[in-house]
């Protein structure tokens, strides 16, 4: 009889079989979806970044030439061309094209950011977590060692490790991701905190999970929406920052075409050729516009308080 | 006495900034292998903890095992390692927990819960995980299909039996069940705890099974041990606890059930609360409550005497003050 009970309630649950798994992301999804702006803007990032991997995807087959030709070498004949059919944007002060060159900068706007904020976000979990899953002395000690990243305005910092450093690549890729490290570490903290002591947690340990297994396959999963909508808005951050760095004449150097270098550049000359500074201008900001709206589109559709 | 189990003298705190609650107070429990226990107190009398220093899953700061020791299989689990501890939870000991729908990780696919609990004890590949996780899941009740959804996609009901899958995943040969249908509505905690009693028979787990339900107790235990404010007070096989309870905790207990046969307009509480374990009364716990207290209970811990073989009972009117009560 009991079998018989089992059984029906069996038969009860496999009608139910065709509801497919909705997890909390693909929830999450189809919230973001609603969001037009947010797709939208979505679009034109992957867009950019197409247009990023195209440009190395070229480069690697025609062996550079086209970078070599286009993006760095000088035709001082035609500088400050303006817009025009064959030069969409126009040339800028040493006669390079200024859409090639903003094209071929997406590598160093876009992806530099995104490993920048990759490095810091793997580095400022796995910190974030071991403080707040242990807590007491190892959270004080990382904690305050954070705190005294935190407390250093993040630019200055940046410029004084490119200055120790020396400017370059991987030196600018650095300075920008320890900025970043202190922030996911926080983020990180605070979620792990709260679902330390949910009871799940408590469930997992009962069936005898290392703390290892707790941290990574139990409690971070349930950690990562804030950390995501953290990353969108960092990764733009990080941009302004190359920018900005370069701007300073520490980040990227010339003739390597970096977006924020490029106005450097362009600076000098902004009376009598409008258009060298404001395409490379309006790249930044339409970016950064974009990754804004999705990390706020982002946080509404993984708040599940706003589940509709 | 071939014991899975043996609780001796255990003594666990919280020490807090308001002061050490004392929760659990020198607590011995045997628990034979293969039977089933029954923990029964109310709400604040310290099962619970009692039940995870058996796992040592309380948490420090501010829970501590101040004493005692807990000797699982000859074993005495307050000693081991860490990592020894890991071994032995989910492998030997399981817990099933009081609320299903906290206990499941919401991010988690069901099926990926239980087959992980599967990986951390047995050396599987995990084709075989899966493969062992599915017929958990149809030995509980549950259509394997469904392995790919989220706890969310379940009902109440259907989450406590993914948590006993869980906990019954790798054969533990001990199971504490902490209140395991006390979130669930009546017709499925009948359901839950058939499964239980199904499941526990054709694998031979011994089980603590905590509940503040005496009926839940009668149906699923052979021996009972009632808790009051940290300590047991009563102890005995089923027959001799429910028939013939000693304790005057243990008659308030019974004489507060509503009876079928009599017709009662208002039912017989047991006056007063119980106390606060940061501030527990002198002597024995129970005398501010107890109808028949004297002198001695107010500044004397009584001991255990036993009164029949294996029924032991925790107050002066049986053990060598008995003289007191003596005519009346």
């Amino acid at each position: 009889m009991e079998a018989d009970a089992l059984k029906n309630n069996t038969a009860e649950n496999s009608h139910t079989g065709e509801i497919k798994a909705r997890s909390l992301w693909a929830d999450a999804v189809r919230r973001f979806k609603k969001n037009k702006m947010a797709v939208i803007s979505l679009i034109f990032l992957l867009v950019l970044a197409g247009i990023g991997v195209t440009t190395l995807v070229i480069d690697w087959a025609t062996d550079s030439s086209i970078y070599d030709e286009k993006v760095i070498e000088q035709n001082l004949m035609q500088r400050f061309e303006t817009p025009s059919g064959e030069h969409i944007l126009g040339l800028d002060e040493f006669g390079r094209d200024i859409l090639l060159r903003i094209l071929w900068g997406t590598r160093y706007s876009l992806f530099m950011s995104i490993a920048a904020v990759l490095a810091a976000g793997i580095f400022g979990v796995m910190i974030g977590a071991v403080a707040g899953y242990y807590g007491g002395r190892v959270d004080n000690v990382i904690m305050r060692l954070m705190d005294i990243i935190l407390s250093l305005p993040y630019m200055l910092l940046a410029i004084a490790i490119v200055a120790a450093l020396g400017p370059g690549l991987v030196n600018v890729l650095i300075s920008i991701a320890i900025g970043y490290i202190p922030e996911f570490a926080r983020i990180t903290r605070a979620s792990v905190m709260t679902i330390r002591e949910r009871e799940f947690i408590e469930a997992a340990k009962a069936v005898g999970a290392s703390d290892m297994t707790i941290i990574f396959r139990q409690i971070l999963p349930n950690a990562m929406a804030p950390l995501i909508v953290e990353a969108t808005m960092a990764v733009a951050g990080a941009i302004l920052s190359i920018a900005g760095l370069s701007f300073l004449g520490l980040g990227i150097q010339p003739p390597l075409p970096e977006w924020g270098a490029m106005l450097t550049n362009a600076r000098g000359y902004i009376r009598d050729a409008w258009h060298i500074t404001v395409f490379p201008g309006l790249a930044i900001l339409i970016t950064i516009l974009a990754l804004n709206i999705i990390g706020d589109g982002l946080r509404d559709a993984l708040d599940p308080k706003l589940k509709n | 006495m071939d014991n899975i189990l043996e609780i001796k003298d255990l003594v666990v705190r919280y020490e807090t900034e308001d002061g050490i609650v004392r929760a659990v107070n020198s607590v011995s429990l045997e628990l034979p292998r293969g039977a089933s226990m029954g923990l029964v107190g109310e709400t604040g009398a310290g099962k619970t903890t009692l039940a995870k220093s058996v796992l040592r899953l309380i948490q420090w700061p501010p829970g501590k095992i101040a004493g005692g020791n807990v000797i699982y299989e000859g074993e005495d689990l307050t000693a081991v390692s860490e990592d020894g501890m890991c071994k032995i939870r989910g492998k030997e000991i399981s817990m099933i927990f009081q609320d299903p729908m906290t206990a499941l990780n919401p991010v988690m696919t069901v099926g990926k819960q239980i087959s992980e609990a599967i990986a951390a004890h047995e050396n599987v590949s995990a084709e075989q995980a899966d493969e062992k996780m599915r017929q958990m899941l149809s030995m509980v009740g549950i259509d394997p299909e469904r392995a790919g959804e989220y706890p969310h996609q379940f009902s109440g009901g259907m989450k406590q039996r993914v948590v006993i899958a869980i906990a019954l995943a790798c054969n533990p040969r001990l199971l504490i069940a902490d209140e395991p249908t006390t979130a669930l509505d009546v017709t499925i905690q009948a359901q839950v705890l058939e499964l239980i009693k199904n499941l526990r028979s054709r694998l031979g787990t011994s089980m603590l099974l905590i509940t503040h339900d005496l009926g839940v107790v009668a149906q699923n235990c052979e021996y009972v041990a009632i808790m009051y404010a940290g300590e047991i007070i009563e102890k005995g096989p089923l027959q001799d606890v429910f028939k013939n309870g000693k304790h005057p905790y243990t008659k308030g207990l019974f004489a507060s059930i509503p009876k079928l046969n009599e017709d009662v307009d208002r039912l017989k509480p047991i006056e007063g609360l119980m106390p606060d374990p940061a501030n527990l009364p002198e002597g024995c716990k129970f005398h501010p409550r107890c109808g028949i207290a004297k002198d001695i209970c107010r500044c004397q811990i009584p001991e255990q005497t036993e009164i029949s073989p294996g029924h032991m009972v925790c107050c002066h009117c049986f053990g060598s003050h008995k003289d007191a009560w003596k005519g009346e």
